[in-house]
């Protein structure tokens, strides 16, 4: 594990304060916790923007594809599939008889 | 017919237990690297995708052009797999199942043809290979994996009962 020292506003040391005493975690332990959450936070909305592909989510969560779809379940995030890219598929599939 | 598979509409259909009916409708392909992504993790569905390419119901082929299939990623922000499958498809002139919305784009851009799991569910009602209840069940398991809208869940619904 790495050490790095940082500058936080005080509001956030005193959330980080907060939070460590409810879960009666130190304050590294909530930090890092936080961290991760943050982490996969920013990850799922750069999947809802359309920056990452769902490949892509999976691997910066470091779960597999499955996981990544059960976690957008969990989340009720939207597939990114339009109304127009949903009549397009039936162009395709109209000619499997 | 012949179709590329990228990871996410295989491993959709095989969440809600679709794959194996899809396999036997439609020929279907998909690059190393999507195999590779899929049995990433031990899983029920991992499980089914590795058994249906033993069986051979699912053909695995290589992308050549690695180059290509770099720039691919390069240009529409895209991981390996998406862009081998996008990659075939447009090489072998067929479409891609896929349900992922940055290769959905690349499609459109490239003038690749595309269809997404419930679509799958749709022509397999359709063609009378699923009586209704079972159709509305996977529906519902598609609802909450495949996260569709619900102007498009509702459209389906109809379509499934025979109403478009």
């Amino acid at each position: 594990m790495g050490v790095i020292s940082l500058r936080l506003k005080d509001r956030d040391l005193e959330r980080l304060d907060e939070l460590s005493k409810a879960t009666h975690k130190d304050k590294s332990t909530m930090a890092r916790e936080l961290l991760e959450y943050g982490w996969d936070f920013l990850m799922l909305k750069y999947y809802k923007e359309g920056k990452l592909s769902l490949t892509g989510l999976a691997k910066k969560l470091d779960v597999s594809i499955s996981e990544a779809l059960d976690l957008l379940k969990e989340r009720g995030i939207e597939a990114p599939i339009g109304f127009d890219d949903y009549l397009k598929g039936f162009e395709v599939l109209d000619r499997v008889k | 017919m012949k179709m590329i598979f990228d990871s996410s509409t295989l491993i959709l259909l095989a969440k809600i237990d679709l794959l194996r009916e899809s396999a036997e409708a439609i020929s279907i392909v998909i690059p190393s690297k999507v195999k590779e992504e899929c049995l990433f993790k031990d899983s029920l569905d991992a499980l089914l995708i590795k058994t249906l390419i033993s069986k051979g119901k699912i053909k695995v082929e290589k992308a050549g052009n690695q180059e290509a299939v770099r720039k691919l990623r390069a240009d529409f922000r895209i991981e390996a797999g998406e862009a081998q499958a996008l990659w075939l498809g447009k090489k072998l002139g067929v479409a891609l199942a896929v349900d992922d919305g940055p290769t959905i784009k690349a499609c459109k851009v490239l003038g690749v043809q595309f269809v997404t799991a419930i679509h799958f569910l749709i022509n397999l009602r359709t063609r009378g290979k699923l009586e209704l209840p079972m159709a509305f069940a996977k529906l519902d398991g598609l609802a909450t994996y495949g996260r569709y809208s619900r102007k498009i869940i509702e459209d389906a619904a109809q379509r499934l009962k025979g109403g478009n």
